[in-house]
C-alpha cells in the first residue's frame, strides 16, 4: 500500500505545554484512520498543525511524498489535504451549494477580471455535484445554513470538504450531536470513502462509530501516541482501557 | 538647539496622547468599545473651561458663558460670573465626566454585544456631532483659537539640561501622565473594582453571576476616561496655545496608536507608546526644520506620519495571516443580498440621472455630480467593509491620491483619458501595498490601522507645498468633445461631465453586481464569515482580502479623479479622514453590504441630492447638516445595530411571522431547532 499522508516527529508546544510531542503518523491510500483519545489529548491539534493552522508546529509531513510542512492552509487544501471543523463553521453569508463552489473552485490571476465582465455563476462542477451526491444533501442545496438543522450543518460541512476534491479528509469530530439514523448514514459515507479515492482521518468519541468505520486507530494521550492498530487490537489494548476507554468496555 | 531639545518638549504632546491612550484603554476594557470620540470629548470641555474664563477683568464682560453642544438650543447660557481657574476648571470636568456618563449608558452600554461596525458607527457618529457642532459654534460665538484666552495652568519656565532648555510644563505634563498611569495600575491590580472591571470585561455573565454589576463598572471606567481626557486637552491647550474642533478631536488618532501599541491592556505600554510618540514627532520635527531634506521629500507633516507609520509596521508585524482557534467570531455584518436585475436598475438611474442632468438647472448638475462621486467612495467601502468585512477608512486618502495625481499629471501635459488612467493606477497600486499588511490585522484594530495610514497620507501627500491649492487640471476633452465641468456664463456646470461621472458610476455599479455575483463574491463572503474556515476550504484569506482592496482602491480612485476635474482647486481638506468616515457611516445607514448602500451614500452626502433638495449648497440649512448626521449615526445604530435595511427587513419578517404564525416554514422551524 502507497503512504498516503506520512507525519514524522511532529510537535506543537504552548510556552512549556508539549500539545502534541513527536507523533509519528502513516495513513495509506484507501484507508480510513481513526485518531482518538481523551479530551485534552491533542487531536484538534494534531489536525490544526497537519492542515498548517499552527505555524509554529515542528516536524515533517508529506503527502503522497512531496513535503507540504512549508505550505500555507489554503495551499495543503488545494493540494488535496481537506479538513472538517469540530464547530462546523460554515460560511453563513452562501448558500449549501455555494459553500460547496467556493471550496471547489480555485481562482486564476484573471479570475477577477472575467469576473468583473461576466459572472459565472451558472457553471456546473462535477466535483460540488459528486459531493452532493456522495452526502445526499441535494434537497438541501439552496438554503442557508441558519435554516439547517445541526445534524444537517454537520453533513454539509464533510460535503464542503469533499467538494475540493481531496486525497485524505480529516473530519474533526462529525458525528457530535447528531442522531443514531445520521450517525449511521455517516458511517456509512465514511465508509464508501475509501472507493471514491478518498483517505480519511477520523477524530471522534463515538467508538461505535470509530471500531466500525476504521481500518486502524491511533490512540493519543497528553499529546503522545500511546498505541496503534486495528480496531479489535485497540479494543484490546490495557494502555488505552486505562487511558481512555475505561472499564466500560471490557 | 537640538533634536534632544525638541524631543524632550515633544513631552507635551506625548502626554496628552498618553493620558488619551490611557482613556481609550479604561474605555475599551468596560465596554469593548474603541471610543473614536475621546478626543472630541476632551476637546469640548477644553472649550467649556475657556469659554467660562473668557472674560477681561478690565472690561463689563463676566464670562462664566457655557458653550452648549445642544442643535437648536442657544450657543451659550450664563453659567456664574467671573469664574476662578480651579471653579471653571471644575465645571469642565464635571461636565466631561457627565458626557461619558451619558454616552455610556444611552449608547455604548446597550451596544456592547452589538456587531463591531456598529460600535465604530456609533463612536463616529459622536465624534461627528461634537466636532461640527462645536465648529458651528466657534463660528457663531466667535471663540476661535485667537479670541479665547488660552491661559496656562502649568507652571511658566524652562529647566535647562545641559544646553538644552525644555519648558517646564513637558516635565509636568509627562509626570502627571505617568503618575495617572501608576495610579490606574495599582487600582486595577490591587482593588476589588479593578479586578472586577477585568472579570466583567472577559465574562459579563458569570461577573454578574458572582454579584458585580457591569453597569456601574462600565459608568465608573467612562467617566474616568472622560474626566482624564478633559483634564489633559485643558492643560495641552494652555500650554500649546491653540484649539480647533477638529484638529484638537483628531488628536484621537495619535491616541489609537498608542493605545494599540499598548494591546488595548495595561496603562504601562500604552503611557511609554503614548510619551514616545509626542518625543518623536518633537524630534522629526527638528530635522524637518534644520536638516536639509532633499527636495523630494514632503516638508509638511513629516512629524505627524512618522510615527504612525512606525505603528502601522509594529501592529502589522505582531498581526497573522489567519485568527487563531481561540480568537472570538464577532457577530456578522449585515446580511448581503445578491443583486438581482443589477443591468435594469442601472438603466433606471441612468436614464434618471440624465434626465435631470439635461432639463435641472446648475446646481442641480453640481449637487447630482457630487453625490456620484461620493457614491464611488461608497462603493469601495461596500466592497472592502461590506463583502469583505475589513473595516478600512482609508477610501478618501486613495480618493486623494488619484485627485492630485490626475491633476499634477494633466497640468504637466499627459493628454485626458491618460492622466487619470495612470493616477488611477497608481492609486490601485498603493492600496495593494497598504493591503499587504492590512491582510494580517482585523476588526478594530485594522479600523484604526487605516485611520492611521489615512492620516498618514494626508500629512505627507496631501499637506505637501508642492500640491496645496493645486489648480484644477486643464479641461478634459475626448474625440473632439469637451467633457469639462464649469462652463462661463449662466450655465456653469455643464452636463458633458455630468454624462461622463453617470456612465462611469453605472460601469462601477455593474461591475461590483458581477464580482458580487460571481465565484469572487463567493469568496469574498466566505472570507467575511470565517477566515479559517476559508482557508480550509482553499481560499488564499490573503489573496482574496488583497484584490477586495484592490478593486476598493480602483473605485476610490476614479471618484477622485473625477473631483479634481469637478472643482476649481484642490486641497488636502478635500480628503481628511472625516469625510471617509461620514461616507462609510452613511453606507452603514443605506445597507453596508448591498450597493443600493454606496447610492444612499451618494444622494445622503454633504452637498449632494439631499443638500439640493433641501435648499442647496448656498442655503444656511447646512451648517448643522453634519451634527445632524452625526446624532441621526448614533441613533441609528442603536436602534438598529445591524443597519437600517437589516432593521426594516427584520421588522417585516417578524410582521410576516406573526401575521402567519398558522403557517410557519420549514426554515424558521430548522433554525429553531438550531438554536
Amino acid at each position: 500500500m502507497t503512504e498516503l499522508l506520512t507525519i514524522r516527529n511532529l510537535g506543537v508546544a504552548y510556552g512549556g505545554l508539549l500539545a502534541v510531542d513527536d507523533v509519528e503518523l502513516v495513513i495509506h491510500a484507501n484507508e480510513v484512520m481513526g485518531l482518538i483519545g481523551p479530551n485534552g489529548a491533542g487531536k484538534t491539534t494534531t489536525i490544526d498543525a497537519i492542515c498548517g493552522f499552527i505555524p509554529h508546529a515542528v516536524g515533517t509531513i508529506a503527502l503522497g511524498g512531496q513535503a507540504i510542512q512549508q505550505l500555507a492552509p489554503h495551499e495543503r487544501a488545494r493540494s488535496g489535504l481537506v479538513r472538517t471543523f469540530q464547530s462546523v463553521e460554515l460560511f453563513d453569508d452562501l448558500t449549501v451549494r455555494e459553500n460547496l463552489v467556493v471550496a471547489a473552485q480555485a481562482p486564476r490571476w484573471y479570475s477577477l477580471v472575467f469576473d468583473a465582465v461576466r459572472p459565472n455563476r451558472a457553471r456546473s462542477f462535477t466535483a460540488v455535484d459528486r459531493a452532493i451526491e456522495l452526502t445526499e444533501i441535494a434537497a438541501l442545496s439552496t438554503l442557508r445554513p441558519n435554516e439547517l438543522s445541526h445534524g444537517q450543518r454537520r453533513i454539509v460541512g464533510v460535503a464542503r470538504a469533499l467538494a475540493a476534491s481531496p486525497a485524505l479528509v480529516l473530519l474533526d469530530e462529525p458525528a457530535a450531536g447528531l442522531d443514531p439514523q445520521e450517525t449511521e448514514r455517516l458511517g456509512a459515507l465514511i465508509h464508501r470513502l475509501p472507493s471514491e479515492g478518498i483517505g480519511v482521518l477520523l477524530v471522534d468519541h463515538d467508538m461505535a462509530l470509530v471500531l466500525e468505520v476504521c481500518d486502524r486507530i491511533t490512540v493519543l494521550d497528553f499529546g503522545r501516541v500511546i498505541a496503534s492498530g486495528t480496531p479489535d487490537e485497540i479494543r484490546s489494548n490495557d494502555v488505552v482501557i486505562a487511558a481512555y476507554l475505561g472499564s466500560s468496555s471490557e | 538647539m537640538s533634536y534632544i531639545e525638541n524631543a524632550l518638549s515633544g513631552l507635551q504632546g506625548g502626554a496628552v496622547i498618553a493620558a488619551l491612550a490611557i482613556g481609550l484603554v479604561l474605555t475599551f476594557r468596560a465596554s469593548n468599545v474603541i471610543n473614536l470620540a475621546h478626543g472630541a470629548i476632551g476637546m469640548y470641555s477644553a472649550y467649556v473651561y475657556f469659554g467660562l474664563r473668557n472674560f477681561k477683568l478690565a472690561s463689563t464682560e463676566l464670562g462664566g458663558d457655557l458653550v452648549l453642544p445642544i442643535i437648536g438650543a442657544p450657543s451659550k447660557v450664563h453659567l456664574l460670573d467671573r469664574p476662578t481657574a480651579s471653579s471653571a476648571f471644575l465645571v469642565a470636568i464635571a461636565i466631561a465626566i457627565g458626557l461619558g456618563a451619558l454616552l455610556y449608558g444611552f449608547v455604548f452600554r446597550p451596544l456592547r454585544s452589538a456587531p463591531p461596525l456598529a460600535r465604530v458607527v456609533a463612536s463616529l457618529g459622536v465624534f461627528l456631532y461634537l466636532q461640527s457642532v462645536m465648529n458651528v459654534r466657534v463660528k457663531e460665538i466667535g471663540a476661535g483659537a485667537l479670541s479665547l484666552q488660552l491661559e496656562s495652568l502649568l507652571p511658566q519656565g524652562v529647566v535647562r539640561i545641559g544646553s538644552a532648555k525644555v519648558p517646564t510644563a513637558a516635565f509636568a505634563l509627562a509626570g502627571l501622565v505617568i503618575a495617572c498611569a501608576v495610579a490606574l495600575g495599582v487600582l486595577f491590580r490591587f482593588t476589588r473594582f479593578g479586578l472586577a472591571t477585568r472579570a466583567a470585561a472577559e465574562q459579563e455573565r458569570g461577573a454578574i453571576l458572582t454579584g458585580i454589576s457591569p453597569n456601574r463598572l462600565g459608568v465608573f471606567n467612562w467617566m474616568l476616561a472622560s474626566g482624564l481626557a478633559g483634564v489633559s486637552v485643558i492643560l495641552i491647550t494652555g500650554v500649546q496655545q491653540k484649539i480647533d474642533p477638529t484638529e484638537t478631536s483628531l488628536l484621537i488618532v495619535p491616541a489609537l496608536a498608542a493605545a494599540l501599541l499598548g494591546r488595548l491592556d495595561g496603562f504601562g505600554l500604552t503611557t511609554v507608546a503614548g510619551l514616545a510618540i509626542g518625543m518623536t514627532q518633537g524630534a522629526v520635527s527638528w530635522f524637518q526644520l534644520r536638516a536639509s531634506l532633499p527636495s523630494w521629500m514632503p516638508n509638511g507633516g513629516l512629524a505627524q506620519a512618522v510615527p504612525l507609520i512606525v505603528i502601522l509596521a509594529a501592529i502589522s508585524l505582531r498581526g497573522s495571516s489567519l485568527p487563531n482557534r481561540a480568537a472570538l467570531l464577532e457577530r456578522q455584518l449585515p446580511e448581503s443580498p445578491v443583486p438581482k436585475h443589477p443591468v435594469l436598475w442601472t438603466s433606471l438611474l441612468f436614464v434618471g440621472a440624465t434626465v435631470a442632468l439635461f432639463t435641472l438647472d446648475a446646481q442641480w448638475r453640481l449637487a447630482i455630480v457630487v453625490s456620484i462621486i461620493a457614491g464611488f467612495i461608497g462603493l469601495a467601502s461596500v466592497v472592502v467593509t461590506g463583502y469583505v468585512g475589513q473595516i478600512s477608512l482609508a477610501q478618501y486618502a486613495f480618493a486623494g491620491l488619484a485627485a492630485f495625481g490626475t491633476a499634477k499629471l494633466a497640468i504637466q501635459g499627459l493628454p485626458f483619458p491618460f492622466a487619470p488612467i495612470v493616477a488611477i493606477a497608481i492609486t490601485v497600486f498603493v492600496g495593494i501595498l497598504m493591503g499587504l499588511p492590512a491582510v494580517r490585522v482585523r476588526g478594530m484594530t485594522l479600523a484604526v490601522a487605516t485611520i492611521a495610514a489615512a492620516v498618514a497620507i494626508e500629512q505627507l501627500v496631501f499637506a505637501s507645498s508642492s500640491l496645496t491649492g493645486l489648480e484644477s487640471p486643464p479641461r478634459p476633452r475626448l474625440f473632439g468633445i469637451d467633457l469639462g465641468f464649469t462652463a462661463t456664463g449662466d450655465n456653469n456646470f455643464r452636463a458633458a461631465f455630468g454624462m461622463l461621472a453617470l456612465v462611469l458610476l453605472c460601469a462601477a455599479i455593474i461591475v461590483v453586481a458581477n464580482l458580487r455575483r460571481s465565484a469572487t463574491g463567493l469568496r469574498w463572503l466566505a472570507v467575511r464569515g470565517n477566515e479559517r474556515a476559508a482557508a480550509a476550504a482553499g481560499i488564499d484569506v490573503s489573496r482574496t482580502k488583497l484584490s477586495a482592496f484592490a478593486v476598493s482602491a480602483l473605485l476610490a480612485g476614479i471618484g477622485g479623479s473625477l473631483l479634481a476635474y469637478e472643482s476649481p482647486s484642490l486641497s488636502s481638506q478635500q480628503f481628511m479622514v472625516v469625510g471617509a468616515l461620514a461616507v462609510l457611516a452613511l453606507c452603514y445607514l443605506g445597507g453596508i453590504a448591498s450597493i443600493s448602500g454606496a447610492l444612499m451614500a451618494g444622494v445622503l452626502a454633504s452637498g449632494g441630492v439631499l443638500t439640493q433638495l433641501q435648499g442647496g449648497n448656498t442655503g444656511n440649512a447646512s451648517s448643522y447638516q453634519f451634527a445632524v448626521s452625526g446624532l441621526l449615526l448614533v441613533v441609528v445604530a442603536v436602534l438598529y445595530p445591524d443597519g437600517v435595511i437589516a432593521g426594516l427587513r427584520n421588522a417585516i419578517t417578524r410582521w410576516s411571522k406573526h401575521a402567519g404564525k398558522n403557517t410557519p416554514t420549514a426554515g424558521t422551524q430548522s433554525t429553531r431547532v438550531a438554536s
